[in-house]
């Protein structure tokens, strides 16, 4: 499954709910399939994708939000594996991180990773989260399904080609104006 | 029971983070401020905090509690001043760029009292380094009373809100008056 068809599972599932995406190429091709408001890019914020939505899902939780949900890299996810291990520690119910394995930095130069060889679905299991396999768009969504119905924390270990959606636009935004449509998009709906 | 002048400290710190009524309170540990640490742990056990948590990392702290915010609600972390090498990168792209307000109340190392003879070379630089980085720096020390820390500690929690932005609190303390307070 290439990484552009991996996002647009994730879109179809996640219309009601805030998703936190990895920086660079990954929030480049989640904004060109839909620029949603409950779309939170992290324009530059290395490996702090998972810290990120553990924060949020502890923000949200009790509220009619029911999932926070972190679309992450394999090589983000290296940049800062302690984020996993905290998020498997903190054990948030509400939490869905899904890691869009391709096994390269596909951002800077498709260096391989060292997802090459290591298994990160088996290290999150060694950290407690509740780990999920996906090769494939229908096993992508057929996993998405569940973590959106039982209780997690989840992480979906999702592999995808490596290489990047040719033509994707940068995403020239504003942080401040980019996180406010977020905040005003994810308030209203906390007490709903 | 009488306190000294630095357990005095801690409690005032303490009070002031429980009257910030954070919605968060990740820590990184530390010697100097295992007692603030562990008032928090208290305050959270009797129901005056609500969720007071350890990291393993400085910046997976700011990226936890810059996410706050987004839900109109406001955290707090608890840290060392050599940890800001780590955090600097997550403080900068997220919580500067984003204009996320949080607290962070960090002891100092490497000054008066100081026992370990390089943490000195990250330490010093830290004021700067956050100045610089359009990070405001309030600091307290042994010419402070324990009131002040307090006040400081939550006067720094509203400046971070009223004005969107990460901002520092750090505190020093070596008291040559009290043999027990460390650096």
């Amino acid at each position: 499954m290439k990484r552009i068809e991996a996002l647009q599972a994730i879109v179809d599932a996640t219309p009601d709910l805030p998703v936190v995406a990895t920086c660079a190429a990954t929030s480049r091709e989640l904004a060109s399939i839909e620029d949603r408001e409950n779309n939170l890019y992290l324009l530059d914020a290395m490996g702090l994708a998972i810290s990120v939505g553990t924060g949020l899902a502890q923000a949200i939780k009790d509220t009619n939000v029911s999932r926070a949900v972190v679309i992450e890299g394999d090589g983000s996810l290296l940049m800062n594996p302690g984020a996993a291990i905290t998020a498997g520690y903190l054990a948030p119910e509400n939490l869905v991180v899904v890691l869009l394995d391709n096994g390269v930095y596909a951002s800077t130069a498709s260096i391989p990773t060292q997802a090459v060889t290591i298994d990160l679905g088996r290290f999150a299991e060694s950290v407690d989260l509740k780990v999920l396999r996906a090769n494939n768009t229908e096993e992508l969504a057929v996993a998405l399904k569940q973590t959106l119905t039982e209780d997690g924390p989840w992480f979906i270990h999702a592999r995808t080609e490596p290489g990047n959606e040719p033509g994707t636009k940068l995403l020239l935004i504003d942080p401040v104006v980019h996180g406010d449509r977020f905040r005003r998009w994810l308030t209203p709906r906390l007490s709903a | 029971m009488s306190t000294t002048i630095t357990q005095d400290r801690h409690r005032e710190v303490v009070d002031a983070l429980v009257g910030l009524a954070p919605d968060g309170v990740a820590y990184v540990p530390s010697a100097s401020i295992a007692p603030i640490i562990n008032g928090a742990l208290e305050a959270q056990e009797k129901g005056d905090l609500p969720l007071v948590y350890a990291v393993s990392r400085e910046e997976e702290a700011v990226g936890l509690v810059s996410a706050y915010p987004f839900a109109d609600k406001f955290g707090v972390i608890i840290m060392q001043d050599n940890g800001f090498g780590n955090a600097l990168t997550a403080l900068t792209t997220m919580a500067v760029s984003y204009h996320l307000p949080l607290l962070i109340v960090a002891n100092t190392r490497g000054g008066l009292g100081e026992y370990n003879s390089m943490i000195h070379s990250i330490s010093e630089p830290v004021p700067e380094l956050l100045r610089s980085s359009n990070i405001p720096v309030f600091r307290v020390d042994r010419r402070n009373p324990a009131e002040d820390w307090g006040a400081t500690v939550k006067e720094a929690g509203n400046h971070a809100k009223m004005t969107f932005r990460p901002v520092v609190v750090l505190m020093e303390f070596y008291d040559h008056k009290d043999a027990k307070a460390k650096a």
